[in-house]
């Protein structure tokens, strides 16, 4: 192959005339920058006295201690119904919401793909029918359907009564449906450890097998590859699970350290962490612009965007160090520190100590769901099955058939985005439709379809919320219950605020990582 | 591999016979009859519309014809898998619009049917890419991005693309009449190049002057169906029918 002759070096520096800077490109567009974050910081500011102002007014004064008293309420579900703090309360309803949102994510993804496809087919009713879905789901207001999911169960289910006492499969009621169920037993930690094991081997397993594919041209079953690796741990860690009780010492090790180490080490290391990303950071983006002719000339963008995070690099380390110094200052003043750096790793590396040993016993349990009649009232058994609220099923009904509607058009959309001509080149070069799809098709519809993906996986995490209106205990549901009872609604609200946009800011973070490794091949 | 062999050995590249294609009501080929020697060089003319496209678009059956028999290679197209496979792979294609992989490198474009269809490996694939690049005149171009390429380029890594799969026949469907005016010549070279090799080429194009240099044979197509055909010295100096004359003095 020939080698191109090397390019010219780009200029060093902006060859232009310097304007006055009235009229200077470069430094409008810093003084706006900054004018901003200023007026920004000084709103803010105003707001937030203002209404602490308000609130002292009205006798309730702002502040967080409502957190640590009894919330006077029961949740209706949860893996904390009787919570001793408002905060537990709030975490209980923070991972009723997080239940549904994941799995409503994952089905309607893997729905709306088969739907958005369908909707695509030669085969005249499957596309009519897949059509009639999204058209239904997308025109009618989610509250509406989630208010129709719930009359169903409400109505159209037989009573739970003592006649219908005993083990089935699938039982339905008013009370909502309770299926058969694995029940997590003791061993379950030392499992789950061996799956993530597993998981991991069979990934690299696949990505050898598709190397090896692309080295030596002949098919490698790569796929059918992966998933025996992976069903093979799943099978065999049923057996030999105990193995993992390693994984105890390891974390009590770890757990040990923590506590022995002083908390000044962990504080200083932060420290040094965050100067070290940030460096990291510049580095690799100086780099990037290094061409073997010499530096690319920086834009302005760059210069921000560097000092940007060279500023919050520093001020992340300084927080750190003022941390111990604050620890120093503690010691000598006798008075319990202001920052407590260990940040709960030595209790959270005990806890999972204690769930790792070498018992053995299979880690779970397959029950089927029992009708009970414990009192007057026939109920779901807790012990076995799985019994499902009303109001969890029509919320997440809801918001899972709603987005799953959104989805299917987005596919179709991308699917179609992709030019004729793609597949018929392809078809041309012998590939048949699969291939076509797998090679072609898809990592082109993909391209077009992630960015919206995202924001379809946003909407429904926070139509969620709507769980309110069923009674679905999930953190708007037992926030706004805590805030009727202690009247620290500000708080509330931040509390809300400050989750829906961790979530979001999460799934968010999730999709542009996958956007951009998307776009690198690209261009 | 033998019974491929012995096919070859006496038959034409391709037969037509009678193709008919419609379009819900409307006819695009209206029995369409030929026979094209290996080796020979076809050029395809006619106006917009006449069914040029569709009629080599049913040679490789990205559209499926109606009606009469198309043999390639000594293969019949039927809606048997296997034989449109195996037509497939004796046939390559270039379109008017490149149609080239905007996700994949131009060395990604060309191996990738290779490593996937013909289970070549990606070393193999790669040394054949690189040959065929010199071939069209752009190895340097190879790991840029379609999108980074001029037309002309873009039409050459096409061309490179369906050689790849070392194909008998090649199909060109107006393959300059997307690019800039400056970019036809070296475009036209290349397949002006591959014409004079012994592959069995169908071009459609309305470039005359390519067509007087290496068609061995012209036919003229209007509504659907060859209206005329000969030999080019006949075909630009003395064509007898009217709507080929008429069509004739438009172009020329
Ligand atoms: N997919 C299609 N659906 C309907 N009509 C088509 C389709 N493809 C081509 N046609 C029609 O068939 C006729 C022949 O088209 P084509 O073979 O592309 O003509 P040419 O290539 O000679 O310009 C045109 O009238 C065109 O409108
Ligand atoms: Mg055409």
């Amino acid at each position: 192959m020939v080698t191109p002759p090397d390019p010219p070096p780009p200029p060093k520096a902006s060859q232009h005339a310097r304007p006055p800077f009235w009229r200077n490109e470069v430094i409008l567009k810093w003084v706006v920058q900054v004018a901003f974050l200023t007026a920004f910081v000084w709103l803010f500011w105003i707001v937030v006295t203002q209404a602490t102002a308000n609130l002292r007014a009205t006798g309730i004064s702002f502040s967080w201690d409502f957190l640590r008293e009894p919330p006077g309420i029961k949740l209706s579900e949860g893996f904390n119904t009787d919570p001793a703090t408002s905060l537990e309360a709030l975490a209980a309803g923070m991972v009723n919401m997080l239940r549904i949102t994941w799995s409503g994510i994952i089905v309607a993804t893997l729905l709306g793909t088969l739907i958005g496809v369908s909707r695509l087919s030669s085969n005249w009713i499957v596309s009519r029918i897949a059509n009639g879905y999204i058209e239904f789901f997308r025109n009618i207001p989610l509250l509406v359907q989630i208010f129709f999911w719930q009359a169903i169960i409400i109505s159209a289910f037989p009573d739970l009564t003592a006649e219908r006492a005993g083990a089935g499969w699938i039982i339905p009621s008013p009370k909502g449906i309770a299926i058969p169920w694995l029940i997590p037993q003791a061993g379950r930690w030392q499992y789950m450890a061996l799956i993530i094991a597993g998981a991991v081997i069979a990934r690299l397993v696949y990505r050898r097998r598709i190397d090896l594919q692309e080295s030596e041209g002949r098919e490698t079953h790569a796929m059918a590859w992966g998933v025996s690796v992976l069903v093979l741990f799943l099978a065999a860690g049923w057996f030999i699970h105990p193995v993992m009780g390693v994984l105890g010492w390891l974390f009590s090790a770890l757990a040990w350290t923590m506590g022995a180490a002083p908390v000044l080490v962990f504080q200083i290391l932060l420290a040094a962490a965050a100067i070290w990303a940030a460096f990291h950071y510049i580095k690799g983006y100086l780099d990037r612009r290094r061409t073997p002719a010499g530096m690319a000339k920086m834009t302005d963008e760059d210069y921000f965007r560097l000092s940007l995070v060279g500023v919050v690099g520093l001020a992340a380390a300084l927080l750190f160090i003022s941390g111990t110094g604050d620890t120093l200052l503690s010691h000598v003043l006798g008075r319990t520190p202001f920052f407590n750096m260990n940040w709960g790793l030595e209790p959270l590396f005990d806890f999972l100590a204690s769930r790792f040993d070498f018992s053995g016993g299979s880690p779970l349990r397959f029950t089927r769901p029992e009708v009970v009649v414990p009192t007057r009232f026939a109920q779901y058994s807790q012990e076995v099955g799985k019994a499902f609220s009303p109001g969890y099923l029509s919320i997440w009904t809801g918001v899972t058939l709603y987005t799953t509607a959104f989805i299917a058009e987005l596919v179709r959309a991308g699917i179609m985005a992709v030019p004729k001509g793609q597949s018929e080149a392809s078809q041309a070069l012998g590939m048949r439709r699969g291939r076509r799809m797998r090679l072609v098709v898809l990592p082109q519809a993909f391209r077009i379809i992630l960015p919206p993906l995202g924001s379809q996986y946003l909407n429904l995490a926070k139509n969620t919320s709507l769980g309110i209106a069923v009674a679905y205990a999930e953190i708007v549901q037992v926030g706004q219950t805590i805030f009727n009872q202690t009247g620290q609604a500000l708080a509330v609200f931040l509390i809300w605020m400050g989750f829906f946009a961790a979530v979001s800011l999460i799934l968010s973070a999730v999709v542009n990582y996958y956007n951009r490794k998307m776009k690198l091949v690209e261009r | 591999m033998t019974a491929d062999a012995t096919k070859t050995a006496g038959t034409p590249a391709i037969i037509c016979e009678n193709v008919g294609k419609w379009f819900g009501d409307f006819a695009a080929l209206r029995g369409v009859s030929c026979t094209i020697e290996h080796g020979e060089v076809v050029v395809v003319i006619g106006p917009s519309g006449s069914g040029k496209s569709t009629f080599i678009r049913c040679i490789n059956h990205l559209e499926n014809h109606q009606q009469g028999r198309i043999v390639v290679d000594g293969i019949e197209l039927t809606n048997d898998l296997r034989n449109i496979d195996a037509i497939r792979r004796e046939v390559g294609m270039v379109f008017q619009q490149f149609n080239l992989f905007p996700h994949l490198t131009v060395l990604g474009n060309i191996t990738l049917a290779p490593i996937w269809v013909r289970n070549q490996t990606r070393t193999q694939a790669e040394e054949t890419a690189m040959s065929l690049l010199e071939r069209v005149g752009i190895p340097e171009q190879a790991n840029k991005y379609p999108g980074q390429l001029s037309g002309g380029q873009q039409q050459r890594v096409a061309i490179a693309r369906a050689l790849a799969m070392n194909p008998k026949i090649m199909l060109f469907d107006e393959p300059t009449s997307a690019l800039d005016p400056e970019m036809i010549k070296e475009v036209l070279d290349v397949i002006k190049e591959l014409a004079r090799s012994d592959m069995t080429t169908i071009v459609v194009s309305h470039e005359m002057g390519f067509a007087r240099e290496v068609a061995d044979r012209v036919m003229f197509f209007d509504y659907g169906s060859i209206v005329e055909e000969g030999t080019p010295e006949h075909f630009f100096t003395n064509p007898q029918n009217e709507r080929t004359k008429l069509f004739l003095s438009q172009i020329l």
